[in-house]
């Protein structure tokens, strides 16, 4: 499967790992400290999210220090707002349908 | 939020997109607008869509497989199953891609950027009087936007706001 934005957030521990690194930049140790799971799974699950271009992976010194690239989730989001709109399209044809509708039904009745 | 002037109302919650409409018809009008292909076919389709084919077997467990045409000829077909019947209340169904054949597609099939998308979508609309009035909720589970909405980075809560803002 294509590494991408939605795999990357497909992931509860991939959320969880955004999350935390939106508000602070962080080492790969500083994350692995922070959950339960393995460090290699965690390790893993930054490896994917800097393979579906959400997190940037810098060296400093001897510590390697990730940052996160939230302007990748506008993606996601571009997505759910062209679904809204075409459900709000989608409704506002069926308003205007049954207005047509009532309207027939009025005309028939006279 | 629900008694906006103009009767439309759209918000966010976890995981979820919720539409709220209050159509100007009688409950019984809206059900039928929602349930009978005949009906169907005339309002089908987001702005500058027609609907060709919209086939239901309306009964839980039954499968509906319809078609919504883009002006410039483009089909995007779509397929599920009622899992929840409740006449003049309640249909909750299934939601996905298909091929006009019937057959489940990613949303790659048309164009979508990915294959990682949800392949299925549930989906409820509730049906209740409001006055004179018919109140319809759209419930759309599975769009992972309330799971993207516990990332609370800076970048991200400003384009969350612009999002809420454009749909204010």
């Amino acid at each position: 499967m294509r590494r991408d934005v939605f795999q990357a957030i497909a992931d509860p521990n991939r959320r969880a790992i955004l999350a935390l690194l939106a508000t602070q930049l962080l080492t790969l140790n500083g994350i692995a400290e922070k959950f339960d799971i393995s460090r290699p799974a965690v390790s893993k699950h930054i490896k994917i999210l800097e393979q579906c271009g959400l997190i940037n992976i810098k060296q400093q010194g001897r510590e390697r220090y990730c940052e996160v690239r939230m302007e990748r989730l506008n993606e996601v989001s571009d997505w759910v707002e062209k679904y809204r709109k075409i459900w709000e399209e989608k409704l506002d044809a069926l308003e205007n349908y049954l207005t047509q509708l009532q309207a027939k039904e009025k005309k028939n009745v006279k | 939020m629900l008694n906006k002037i103009d009767g439309k109302t759209t918000k966010f919650t976890d995981k979820e997109l919720i539409i709220t409409r209050i159509f100007n018809a009688p409950r019984e009008l809206v059900w039928k607008a929602w349930t009978e292909p005949e009906h169907l076919m005339r309002w089908w389709g987001p702005k500058n869509f027609t609907c060709p084919a919209y086939k239901i077997d309306f009964r839980v467990g039954g499968k509906y497989h319809s078609c919504m045409k883009s002006a410039e000829g483009q089909e995007y077909w779509s397929t599920g199953t009622y899992k929840e019947i409740i006449p003049l209340e309640r249909i909750v169904c299934t939601d996905s891609f298909a091929d006009e054949k019937g057959k489940v597609v990613p949303g790659s099939y048309y164009g979508m950027p990915t294959d990682n998308w949800p392949m299925e979508f549930t989906i409820t609309i509730t049906f209740e009087d409001f006055g004179n009035q018919t109140k319809m909720t759209l419930t759309h589970f599975g769009i992972p936007i309330g799971q993207m909405k516990e990332m609370t980075g800076t970048g991200w809560n400003e384009s969350f706001d612009k999002l809420a803002d454009s749909l204010k």
